[in-house]
């Protein structure tokens, strides 16, 4: 058995304050070796979102300890998180988030070159390359179609070569056809660099290619049924 | 590269690349900033070139590399003597006097000068026609020459070669006077030149004992003297001749009152320049924020790939310090070309070569003052955006910040802002005022701040009303994103200034033209012999049976020391330090003058012969730091003269009477020669009166000069009408920024308008009702403003008016309606031409992005 990358012991968060707060996440026992292909899913307003949040080190939790890659994250400074996540974790996100007014290239390379990395500008080459964008190297990302941003997006995250992938409904901006490219590129990515990826979707297909679903409602996991992975 | 290094280098470079999208949004930035450091260091680049051309100019200035001024007296033969031995001399000789035409039908006041051959030694005296100083000044055919401005000739109905009476003798006008080398330093006249020898002036027979003459000896020394050897000549002449009262001149010190003036006016622009500065700072802010608001979603990614936040605030800084230099390399570029431009303006009212160049440290001052306020309204918006969840990127909720700052941030905002309120009192020339417009900005700041916090509270708490238009101006002034605070700060800090400048030069202007002239005498009558008092008084009770006569003697004297120690070296608070400068008419009582009081120590008794004893004016006396037994010495015609404070009165200086601010005990002066002052009162006197009187007081005793008090206050009102204009200028400048703010927060909120208007036509809201209700909003919060202004501006301008002024305050309804018309055509007018173009937007694509 792989080792563990991410674990969730007895985890509980609540948002906002007195009469509107939520208990968002409710005592939450999660593993994730290293490797699998774990899919988050459940109806809106369940968690999933917080939960990523939680695993990728941007939300704090009230109770309960997160350990990803082997380090605990509780007892961490808001920036020595930032640096640890720029280096373990890679993010996509549903509206990809690509900043406006820099290159493919150059968002490709900003974390790296947030992590000081000695080369970025070859690294984030490759990695766009890598991605089917060579020719788009220099375009804006008000120059490029949804796929295609969402490409930079995976490009950017597979940059720093994280053990860990996290993604938000990757495929909810697109259509049906290019969700499908962009789940294959993940999904092959993550495969070939013996990654582990996290996802939230609300896609049921989507979620019955990864190797793990993990249901979540009013913010507790269900019962996990075992799956094999399709990718 | 160290760490922190590479860190800032890696800012610099994703804060350029941030750049690309331009420099949209950041145009009221650019222009406050601009504006700001243009005007401060436009204003500082403008006064150091007056500066340079004065000290450049010295020579001429002056008339000399060093002047020796004496008061109704030559030089003796010894201090002749001296000033021979030092350097070539030239004497002239200066008084004002009447110029009455030959039939006596007309007279004028005028300033003679009266000079000799080698007049000038420096410079070039300029008539039209250009004639040799024999031909234009030497006696001729049982006349003299002379020369004077055409203010004379027109004021005389004269032409050149037309006649003129100055005391006994006759002068022949020969030309027109164009430029004098060293009017400057001769100080602030009130009546045209008349140029004329000194044997002119001798064979007239105005200067006999006692009479205000000033002689000026005039040295050029052998080129290329040092201002070391000046100092030293000043140092032997000083003592080789303690008691000669003269005041000394070098050339680098030509015109100091003029240099103090201009450091005075400069300072002023600089302080109403920093409140335009001040005033930009919340334009500052607001771009600030509207541009991190639009930034929040890059500001999380960067987080989410790894960015700390204080990377993130670098980046941010960095950016904003970028398009302020920006601003402020346009505020500099209008700055360095400012005294280009002045220069000819200013040659028609200061006769000063002002030195057109570039001054660095004025445009450094500005950059400075750029910089600071820059950072100081940027910070807090920065440090708000630092904090922006990354988790935001994960619900899709909009980034709103997590309320205030984090404390380092409030800490740097605020003390970058004491360095600003450091750096404006440090270099100032006047610290007092300084200091009272730093915590009065401040305390504007922060009342301003209530002003809004509690307009929105009252429209909070506000019933529930009939009118939807009304409904939804009182709610939009209160809900969250509001624009209160801005609109009332932006606007607030520009109007107050307003209105404070306005009041000040209100009450000043009602001072001289209203209030002065109802208890100001119609004349003063200058140089009356002794022995013609009694004379003079019989024609003028004559002349003017109802009018009051007011005759005092009347002696020039110079204060040298106070309790034996020399003025020179004493501290003295800029206020009281013109009671040192230059002479002071002096008199003497025998009883206690009937309108003062006395506010310390007693009058002497009516045959007092003791030591000398003086009655000093108690303001004066207080800021001079004098105490009743205190001793003060006066220089009276070449002789030093030590009384010791007997009392002090109180002395209404406004009024315009006989005031002086030293009434001697009689035995003080005795013997010494003098002439008597005189002042007529008659409040029923008409112009034609007032003709009259002048006239036959001027046919009867020729060396008697009459000061017409309406004349005098007309030149005042004029220049005080000329500074007023400066000062409205400046004052325009600051409200040129408050617009440009309000412009900007008012675009800003237009944003979230759309949205309303869109949703609330969607619901079923007419054009009319939603016009209705911006415009409601904008005069509510227009008119709160307005309130707000005229509370905060009255105080200041009372405070200035009655304090530093000393001078009775009034409100002007005038000006308080003019503030409130003001705030509201800019609120509305501005507001409702961004919300003309909200109103046009389509629903469609609005309703789709909600």
């Amino acid at each position: 058995m792989t080792e563990a990358v991410i674990e969730l012991e007895n985890v509980s968060l609540t948002l906002g304050e007195g009469a509107s707060s939520v208990h968002v996440l409710k005592n939450i026992h999660l593993t994730v070796r290293q490797g699998e292909i774990a899919g988050i899913v459940g109806p809106s307003g369940s968690g999933k979102s917080t939960l990523l949040m939680v695993l990728a080190g941007l939300e704090r939790v009230d109770d309960g300890r997160v350990s990803i890659a082997g380090v605990t994250l509780n007892d961490r400074s808001e920036d020595e998180i930032a640096a640890f996540r720029g280096r373990n974790i890679g993010i996509v996100f549903q509206s990809f988030h690509l900043i406006p007014n820099m290159t493919a290239l150059e968002n490709v390379a900003v974390p790296l070159e947030l992590a000081g990395h000695p080369d970025p500008f070859k690294v984030a080459e490759q990695e766009l390359a890598a991605v089917g964008l060579s020719e788009r190297l220099t375009h804006y990302p008000g120059e490029l179609s949804g796929g295609e941003q969402q490409r930079v997006a995976i490009a950017r995250a597979l940059a720093p070569s994280p053990p860990i992938l996290i993604a938000d409904e990757p495929t909810g901006n697109l259509d049906q056809a290019t969700g499908r490219q962009i789940t294959d590129l993940l999904f092959s990515k993550a495969a070939e660099r013996g990654m582990t990826l996290v996802l939230v979707t609300h896609d049921p297909a989507l979620a019955a290619r990864c190797s793990r679903r993990i249901a979540i409602r009013s913010g507790r996991i269900e019962a996990e049924p075992m799956l094999t992975a399709t990718a | 590269m160290t760490r922190p290094a590479r860190q800032l280098a890696l800012a610099f470079r994703f804060a350029l690349r941030e750049m690309r999208g331009g420099l949209s949004g950041f145009a009221i930035f650019l222009a406050c900033i601009a504006l700001g450091v243009a005007a401060i260091g436009g204003v500082n680049s403008v006064a150091r070139s007056i500066g340079d051309g004065v000290a450049a100019q010295g020579q001429p200035l002056l008339g000399g590399d060093l002047r020796f001024r004496l008061n109704q007296r030559e030089a003796e033969a010894p201090e002749l003597a001296f000033l021979r031995a030092t350097g070539e001399v030239s004497h002239s000789a200066s008084m004002r006097s009447m110029a009455r035409l030959s039939d006596g039908s007309d007279q004028a006041l005028v300033e003679v000068k009266a000079v000799d051959d080698p007049y000038p030694l420096y410079g070039t005296l300029v008539t039209e026609p250009a004639l040799d100083r024999d031909a234009l000044l030497s006696e001729r055919a049982g006349s003299f020459g002379a020369a004077a401005p055409e203010l004379l000739f027109e004021r005389l109905g004269l032409k050149v070669g037309d006649r003129i009476m100055l005391g006994n003798a006759s002068f022949e006008l020969r030309a027109e006077l164009m430029s004098e080398p060293d009017a400057v330093s001769e100080g602030f006249g009130f009546a045209p030149r008349l140029l004329v020898s000194l044997e002119g002036l001798r064979a007239s027979g105005l200067v006999v004992a006692g009479s205000l003459v000033e002689h000026s000896y005039k040295l050029r020394l052998a080129p290329g003297t040092g201002d070391a050897r000046l100092e030293r000549v000043e140092a032997e002449a000083r003592a080789a001749f303690p008691e000669a009262g003269w005041s000394i001149r070098t050339r680098s010190n030509a015109a100091p009152a003029l240099s103090a003036n201009i450091e005075r006016f400069s300072q002023f622009l600089t302080l109403v320049g920093l409140t335009s500065l001040v005033v930009g700072g919340v334009g500052v802010a607001n771009a600030v924020r509207a541009y991190l608001d639009g930034k929040r979603g890059v500001i999380a990614s960067f987080k989410s790939l790894g960015a700390s936040g204080s990377f993130v605030f670098t980046v941010y800084l960095v950016q904003t310090m970028l398009i302020a230099a920006i601003g402020i390399a346009i505020g500099l570029v209008l700055a360095v070309l400012m005294p280009f431009a002045a220069s000819g303006a200013l040659q028609a009212i200061i006769p000063v070569p002002a030195e057109a160049g570039i001054y660095p440290a004025a445009l450094a001052l500005a950059a400075t003052f750029g910089i600071l306020v820059t950072l100081a309204f940027a910070v807090l918006p920065l440090g708000r955006a630092r904090d922006v969840p990354a988790t935001a990127l994960f619900r899709e909720l909009g980034f709103e910040g997590r309320g205030r700052p984090r404390l380092v941030y409030i800490a740097t905002a605020a003390g970058i802002a004491l360095a600003l309120g450091a750096l404006a009192i440090l270099t100032a020339h006047d610290r007092r005022i300084a200091v009272t417009f730093v915590g009065a900005t401040l305390l504007s700041f922060l009342v301003l701040r209530l002003v809004a916090f509690l307009v929105q509270w009252l429209a909070r708490k506000a019933p529930r009303l009939n009118s939807t238009a009304l409904r939804l101006a009182v709610g939009n002034i209160h809900r969250p994103g509001a624009l209160t605070p801005s609109v009332v700060l932006a606007l607030g800090l520009g109007l107050t200034l307003l209105v404070t400048l306005a009041l000040i030069d209100g009450n000043l202007r009602r001072q001289i033209s209203d209030s002065l002239p109802e208890k100001a005498p119609n004349f003063f009558f200058v140089d009356i012999q002794g022995a013609d008092v009694d004379a003079f008084s019989t024609l003028v009770t004559r002349e003017s049976p109802q009018g009051t006569l007011v005759k005092v003697p009347m002696l020039r004297g110079r204060v040298i020391a106070l309790n034996g120690t020399d003025v020179r070296d004493l501290d003295i608070p800029p206020e009281g330090a013109w009671v040192l400068r230059g002479d002071r008419g002096l008199t003497y009582e025998a009883e206690q003058p009937r309108n003062a009081s006395l506010s310390g120590g007693s009058w002497w008794p009516k045959d007092y012969a003791g030591e000398p004893l003086v009655s000093f004016s108690a303001q004066e006396g207080e800021e001079l730091g004098l105490a009743v037994g205190d001793t003060v010495t006066v220089n009276v015609l070449g002789r030093n003269v030590t009384a010791r404070i007997a009392n002090f009165r109180q002395v209404q200086w406004e009024t315009l009477g006989i005031n002086f601010v030293m009434v001697f005990s009689p035995n003080t002066f005795a013997g010494a020669p003098h002439s008597w002052l005189a002042t007529l009162s008659d409040g029923a006197a008409t112009v034609s009166d007032d003709a009259r009187i002048l006239n036959a007081v001027t046919r009867a005793f020729p060396a008697v000069t009459t000061v017409r008090v309406k004349d005098a206050l007309d030149i005042v009102n004029q220049l005080v009408g000329e500074l007023g204009t400066a000062i409205r200028a400046a004052a325009a400048v600051a409200l040129i920024s408050s617009v440009l703010v309000l412009a900007g927060a008012l675009a800003a909120g237009n944003r979230a308008r759309i949205h309303d208007a869109v949703v609330l036509k969607t619901l079923g809201a007419t054009r009319r009702t939603l016009i209705s209700a911006f415009a409601l909003e904008y005069m509510l919060l227009g008119l709160a403003t307005a309130v707000f202004a005229l509370a905060a501006g009255g105080v200041a301008a009372w405070y200035v008016v009655t304090r530093i002024m000393t001078l009775p305050s009034q409100f002007s309804a005038e000006v308080a309606l003019a503030t409130t018309v003001l705030a509201l055509v800019l609120t509305v007018g501005i507001g409702l031409i961004g919300t003309w173009r909200v109103l046009g937007h389509k629903a469609a694509p609005v309703l789709r992005n909600l």
